[in-house]
């Protein structure tokens, strides 16, 4: 009898005790959440706002009583945001795809083949990721404007990404994972290297070209200061660069701004939530390289 | 491996090699002889020495500049600390914890001048955290954040670990993640308390990636730009409050055409992330030898 009720006391101790820690959790786990979610939700809201909800009162307005397009109807109205969207996409899509495939050409030997320099070239290839960028784009600039001529073109914001010394790196962990057996078959099949690279290993290591993808993907999308000194024509305007020139227009009018930063940042958390796995694995996967 | 073969490697290799041999290589190379210029990239560059350098020596707002580089460096163990302890706290198994894990992730891919550009909106005189502030009485007047100069590089210290922090917190959870059950178990019967588990047990358990956000994230504090940029609208901030060196190489090469004086900053802000770098290889090669 006793130590039945002792029992049941224990249960209902742990059952408390557990309740209390899960309480605390989700406080803890919620609280971070408003810090890092609300800035976003403010930001939609106001971008919302009519011209007689106030931005800030006492006590703050956080819905607004008078909701409207009008804030992005101005925006689109302004600046050519449909330009800034194509660009964004044209340089985003082109550099991901060519990067991904100049940076899996040059893994392949890496990994897989013998030649001489083979340690120089790779040690010299993995040495230039401390180069910062600003410093390379000095003669970066000096060059687009008197060699390449393609200043204030797309072209300038493509071409000096075409590869990546991280990208390399981790395409070369990806095929050298791949047994040798694999590609002596193919080898006596027959099939020259380009077709071996081509129909057998880069099948076998799809998800590391995904995770190649997705970091290229993000960090163009996100890119800004060499697009910023590149492109100056409206038109020719990535998405980032286009919304700095929008806060320029907009500098009063913190309706229109939030309106541009809502619009700018929409399509990758779309593109987040629906691929929110292989985001989440992709950027940080690269760190086990 | 057949002699056939012998040309086949530097043609794969080609194509990068080319890319990176035009937009690092060559750039090094002239960045190190630009920087012995006085080049205004409209005339030809004009030979005079060291006096960039020495210019450099002699001038207040490059110093300024370094100093607040040096600065921003503490964004690095706050990072590590915060994205560790809420590591913690996501590695359990809870209903709706993946989706607490995905919101975190969220400022990781916003991109940072859209929510630069966002936080200047927030902390504007007429923002929300004036809003917030004046209705918790905590402030009586709005507080004109943004353009008083001690503000300037905390907010901009805070934006970067706001924008980060999903990011290395996902880096401890894997880490957290491949360490096993039966440490922490034989840390309980040792008599730790559940905190006391995680300092003995996590915390050298995490060194490897440790080492790796110490690195990563100390040389993009080294090359903040685009926080400086939102937030003082691309002026620095008041009194240079804000500016940083790469800031300040981005408006002597991009805004004052001193491409010469810029490059000296370069090469100066390369030797400081070589030294950076070797006393972060250090650290990573000890961190993996524990594991």
């Amino acid at each position: 009898m006793n130590n039945d009720q002792s029992l049941i006391r224990d249960r209902y101790v742990s059952f408390l005790r557990r309740l209390v820690g899960n309480i605390l959790l989700y406080s803890v786990l919620l609280s971070v959440a408003v810090i890092t979610v609300f800035p976003f939700i403010w930001i939609l809201f106001t971008s919302f706002k009519g011209p007689n909800d106030p931005i800030v009162s006492i006590p703050p307005q956080l819905i607004p009583h008078d909701p409207t397009f009008a804030n992005y109807t101005r925006v689109w109205s302004q600046l050519p945001i449909g330009h800034f969207y194509l660009n964004s996409i044209a340089v985003s899509f082109g550099i991901v795809i060519l990067n991904t495939l100049f940076s899996a050409l040059a893994a392949y030997p890496l990994a897989k083949m013998k030649f001489r320099g083979r340690e120089a070239i790779f040690y010299s290839l993995l040495a230039t990721f401390i180069v910062p960028p600003v410093l390379t784009s000095i003669p970066s600039f000096i060059l687009a404007v008197k060699v390449f001529h393609y200043y204030d073109q797309l072209l300038s914001v493509i071409f000096p990404y075409l590869t990546g010394v991280i990208n390399i790196f981790l395409l070369r962990q990806a095929f050298k994972s791949v047994p040798d057996d694999l590609i002596d078959a193919g080898r006596i099949d027959g099939a020259n290297e380009l077709r071996i690279w081509w129909s057998i290993l880069l099948p076998v290591v799809r998800p590391s070209l995904a995770t190649v993808a997705i970091i290229t993907f993000v960090e163009q999308w996100n890119n800004f200061f060499w697009p910023s000194l590149m492109l100056h024509t409206d038109e020719h305007m990535t998405l980032q660069v286009g919304l700095v020139a929008l806060q320029g227009a907009f500098l009063n009018d913190a309706r229109g701004i939030a309106a541009g930063v809502v619009m700018t940042i929409v399509p990758m958390i779309i593109f987040f939530v629906a691929l929110q796995r292989q985001f989440i694995q992709g950027l940080t996967g690269a760190v086990k390289g | 491996m057949n002699k056939k073969t012998s040309l086949t490697p530097y043609l794969f290799l080609m194509p990068a090699l080319i890319v990176i041999a035009v937009f690092v290589l060559y750039p090094i190379g002239a960045v190190v002889y630009y920087s012995f210029t006085q080049y205004n990239i409209v005339t030809p560059p004009v030979w005079v020495g060291l006096r960039n350098y020495q210019q450099l020596l002699h001038d207040t707002v490059f110093w300024q500049a370094l100093k607040h580089s040096f600065i921003y460096l503490l964004v690095t163990p706050i990072l590590i600390c915060l994205s560790i302890l809420l590591a913690i706290v996501v590695n359990r198994k809870i209903p709706g914890i993946s989706a607490f894990r995905a919101l975190y992730f969220v400022p990781v891919v916003s991109g940072s001048i859209a929510v630069g550009i966002a936080w200047r909106l927030m902390w504007d005189r007429n923002g929300l955290i004036n809003g917030l502030l004046l209705s918790a009485n905590m402030i009586k007047e709005p507080v004109q954040w943004l353009a008083e100069p001690a503000y300037t590089l905390p907010i901009a210290m805070a934006l970067t670990v706001w924008l980060g922090l999903g990011y290395y917190m996902m880096i401890f959870l894997a880490g957290l993640q491949n360490i096993p059950e039966e440490l922490y178990d034989a840390a309980l019967i040792d008599g730790c308390n559940s905190w006391q588990k995680h300092w003995y047990v996590s915390v050298p358990g995490l060194r490897p990636q440790i080492a790796f956000v110490a690195v990563i994230s100390s040389l993009a504090a080294l090359q903040v730009f685009n926080e400086i940029f939102t937030l003082t609208g691309g002026l620095g901030g008041i009194l240079n409050s804000g500016v940083t060196m790469v800031f300040y190489l981005w408006r002597k090469a991009f805004r004052l055409n001193q491409a010469g004086m810029a490059s000296a900053i370069a090469m100066i802000l390369l030797a400081i992330t070589l030294i950076f770098s070797i006393l972060n290889m250090r650290l990573l090669e000890r961190g993996t030898e524990q594991e």
